[in-house]
């Protein structure tokens, strides 16, 4: 199994992992984007991205600060900076020989650690398993933008089934999503408003 | 119909729900997962459950959210189309109210080798749907019953006594009644004005008439079911009995040289003076407006005259006067006062009395003599497998009606009383008497609170089948019949009724009432009856028969041209 690589893990727990990457690797990752971290032969853990961060520097500050900055040393700043542009993952999932789980892993990645953005095959294996087990991993923490991080991940899920034929997925997830979220008029509410902008 | 009904016949009906609760007090209740209008009150639906099938009549269907901000919400407005279905095909739904009335094992599969030998046995009562007991799991599947369901239940048409009454709602199904049980005790057609009840008791007669295994006698106060009649909304011809069938139904004439819509009946009844009895003069109090004192005066005509008090009686003189050897004006001895005096009874309320049975001392049809036997020509009638259509032709008052039919009705049940108990008894050459039906319109009448303990009638229900007489009483107020005689009805089946009383009085006695009771206001005018009671397996509304051509073709067969022995034969030659 092969893929863009987006970076290395910096830190990670049972429910979640950072990824730290360079500038120039953050036109691969997006918000919503299913990434991959290969961990031995056969065990994969499988994560959604719900956060892209970047921190700020003592180098950028004075830059902010200064006048006329050439353009190469904003290049500069940018291309090798020390600190990394850190993009938060929520683990949805792993594989174990052959088979998808959507469980949480049993053991997080380790430091350094290459994560990989999935592939349009992954995300259909990923997402087509089981019944959509790996939402409710989604919906369990309220504080991060779960109605704009599900209507990501649908976009692109969508996109990646329709392609592979399968064009009942979109509308199965919904009423997967509306049967769990049935009893939250508020938080269905938002999260199909959110799905119709898709 | 045919018996290779297979009752899961691939060709019909899905699910179109699974329980989500209920029990056996309160009903069952099932999510639906078809359009509501797939689904109507009253539907006949059946449940499978761990081997056991379950069927009940659909009694109510309830709007629900599972939060109701979804139902207020119009959330068209804010969701796509696609987004607005999938979210209101999950959040807002429609839960079925379901009465479970029989359950029944389900049986071999369809290709099991004992299959055939299951449903046949279904198919001879062997075995029966029985009152439900238990309760099916969640999430068992719901479905409209099939034809064979139906058949199952209700019989198959044209079998042993099994009468196509109507269909179900939605898919025309044929529902049938068991002619035979249904006579087995009183029963009742009920409905407001206008509903069908005569277009009803019509097709009904027919087929008892058809099945021959029973006696009518109809008493046709409105000479609606003897005689071909106008629809009044419709302006149609209606055929009536005798013209369809007439070597099996005999009219008869109240009264000497009576017609019936311009037509001499068969044959007329007069009723002799002497089979009055003050019995049946007590039963009038209502409409006569008899005092306290009339069943002394009665009891002490009796008395005096025996047999004979009704004709002593009318020809009395009232205020007649005679002088006396010492000139002194005393009543004359043919006079009431005279009698009254002699009888030690009140004189004014001999009087009273005398003047309130003017209108029956007037009747042309109650005579001292009658030129035949016309009674007992009636009688022969019935024994032999013939049908009585007593038309009341211009006697259509209250008066004649209650008067005529309750004597008949009392003397025609004495004879099959002692013929019963001939037969019981074991007496030599007595045979079991014919089962005899009586029909009754306007039945309140006779049979509410006031009169129910002293007509025959009232005897007649309460006894159910007893001496081989039963009733089938037909009313637009059913409230104003007597309880008692109510919970003694086998079989109702009622067309629509507005009126909260007669809605609870058609259910006296019933289980699962409450969830019949809005049914029965919702019915369909002149379309849709609800049958109800001891003589069918279930509570179920039915599409009734249309009373038409298509009915008699069914009935009858095409008509043919016949020859004139045939015609002759009918005539009895």
């Amino acid at each position: 199994m092969s893929g863009i690589e987006i970076g290395r893990l910096l830190r990670s727990g049972t429910t979640g992992f950072v990824v730290g990457c360079r500038v120039n690797q953050l036109n691969a990752p997006s918000f919503g984007a299913l990434v991959r971290v290969p961990l031995e032969a056969g065990y994969d853990v499988y994560g959604l991205i719900y956060d892209i961060h970047i921190e700020d520097d003592g180098l950028v500050r004075q830059l902010i600060t200064a006048e006329d900055v050439p353009e190469e040393v904003l290049r500069d700043n940018r291309e090798n900076r020390n600190v990394p542009v850190e993009i938060g993952v929520l683990a949805l999932g792993y594989e174990k020989d052959n088979r998808i789980f959507h469980l949480l892993p049993p053991r997080p990645p380790l430091s350094l650690d290459t994560i990989y953005l999935c592939s349009p095959d992954e995300i259909v294996r990923f997402t087509g398993a089981g019944r959509f087990g790996y939402f409710r991993h989604l919906l369990r923490d309220r504080d991060k933008p779960v109605d704009e991080l599900l209507a990501a991940h649908l976009m692109t899920a969508r996109s990646a089934q329709a392609a592979a034929g399968n064009q009942a997925w979109f509308d199965a997830a919904l009423h997967e999503l509306i049967a769990i979220l049935r009893d939250d008029y508020q938080g269905l509410m938002n999260l199909l408003g959110a799905a119709g902008e898709i | 119909m045919s018996e290779e009904i297979n009752p899961r016949a691939p060709e019909e009906t899905g699910p179109i729900g699974y329980i989500v609760g209920g029990g056996l007090k309160a009903n069952l209740q099932a999510r639906l997962t078809v359009p509501a209008q797939h689904v109507q009150e009253g539907a006949f639906v059946v449940v499978e459950s761990g081997g056991w099938l379950f069927y009940g009549l659909v009694t109510d269907l309830q709007l629900g959210a599972t939060d109701p901000r979804f139902a207020d919400e119009h959330s068209q407005a804010r969701l796509s189309p696609p987004l607005a279905k999938l979210l209101h095909g999950q959040t807002l739904y429609t839960n079925l109210e379901i009465m479970a009335a029989l359950m029944m094992e389900q049986g071999p599969e369809p290709d099991d080798p004992g299959y055939a030998a299951w449903f046949q046995q279904v198919m001879d009562e062997q075995i029966r749907p029985e009152p439900v007991k238990t309760v099916p799991q969640h999430h068992a599947e719901v479905r409209l019953a099939r034809a064979g369901d139906i058949a199952e239940i209700f019989g198959t048409e044209g079998k042993a006594g099994f009468f196509r009454i109507g269909d179900t709602l939605e898919q025309g199904h044929p529902v049938c009644v068991n002619l035979d049980k249904l006579v087995q005790r009183s029963s009742g057609i009920f409905g407001a004005t206008g509903t069908g009840k005569s277009f009803l008791t019509r097709v009904i007669l027919a087929g008892l008439i058809k099945r021959d295994q029973t006696a009518v006698l109809i008493f046709d106060m409105h000479n609606e079911y003897g005689p071909d009649d106008t629809a009044s909304d419709t302006g149609l011809r209606v055929p009536g009995l005798k013209g369809k069938f007439p070597a099996k139904v005999r009219m008869v004439g109240l009264g000497r040289g009576a017609t019936i819509r311009g037509k001499s009946p068969d044959y007329h009844l007069e009723i002799a003076e002497a089979d009055i009895l003050p019995e049946d003069i007590l039963m009038l109090s209502q409409e006569l407006n008899l005092r306290e004192t009339t069943p002394t005066t009665l009891e002490a005509l009796r008395s005096s005259f025996q047999t004979d008090w009704f004709q002593a009686f009318k020809h009395m003189r009232v205020h007649a006067f005679v002088e006396d050897e010492e000139g002194k004006r005393v009543p004359a001895p043919d006079s009431v006062e005279a009698w009254a005096t002699r009888a030690g009874v009140h004189p004014g309320a001999a009087e009273a009395l005398h003047s309130k049975l003017r209108r029956l001392f007037n009747a042309p049809y109650i005579v001292e003599e009658p030129a035949g036997n016309a009674l007992g020509q009636m009688i022969e009638n019935l024994d032999h497998g013939q049908h009585i259509v007593l038309s009341f032709g211009k006697h259509e008052s209250d008066l004649d009606y209650l008067f005529v039919s309750n004597l008949l009705t009392r003397r025609i049940r004495r004879v099959w009383e002692e013929r019963t108990n001939d037969f019981r008894s074991g007496h030599q050459g007595a045979e079991e008497p014919r089962p005899l039906v009586i029909v009754v319109e306007e039945a309140h009448k006779l049979l509410n609170r006031e009169m129910a303990a002293q007509t025959t009638f009232s005897t007649i229900a309460r006894e159910m089948r007893k001496y081989y007489v039963t009733l089938l009483i037909i009313d637009q107020r059913p409230s104003q019949i007597y309880d008692e005689v109510m919970s003694q009805l086998g079989t109702r089946i009622t067309g629509w009724l507005g009126d909260a009383d007669d809605i609870q009085a058609v259910l006296t006695g019933l289980a699962g009432r409450e969830a019949l009771r809005g049914m029965l206001a919702r019915l369909q005018p002149k379309e849709e009856v609800l049958m109800l009671g001891w003589g069918v397996p279930m509570p179920i509304v039915v599409h009734s028969r249309r009373y038409d051509d298509a009915f008699w073709e069914d009935l009858l067969g095409k008509p043919s041209k016949r020859s004139n022995q045939d015609i002759l034969g009918e005539l009895g030659y």
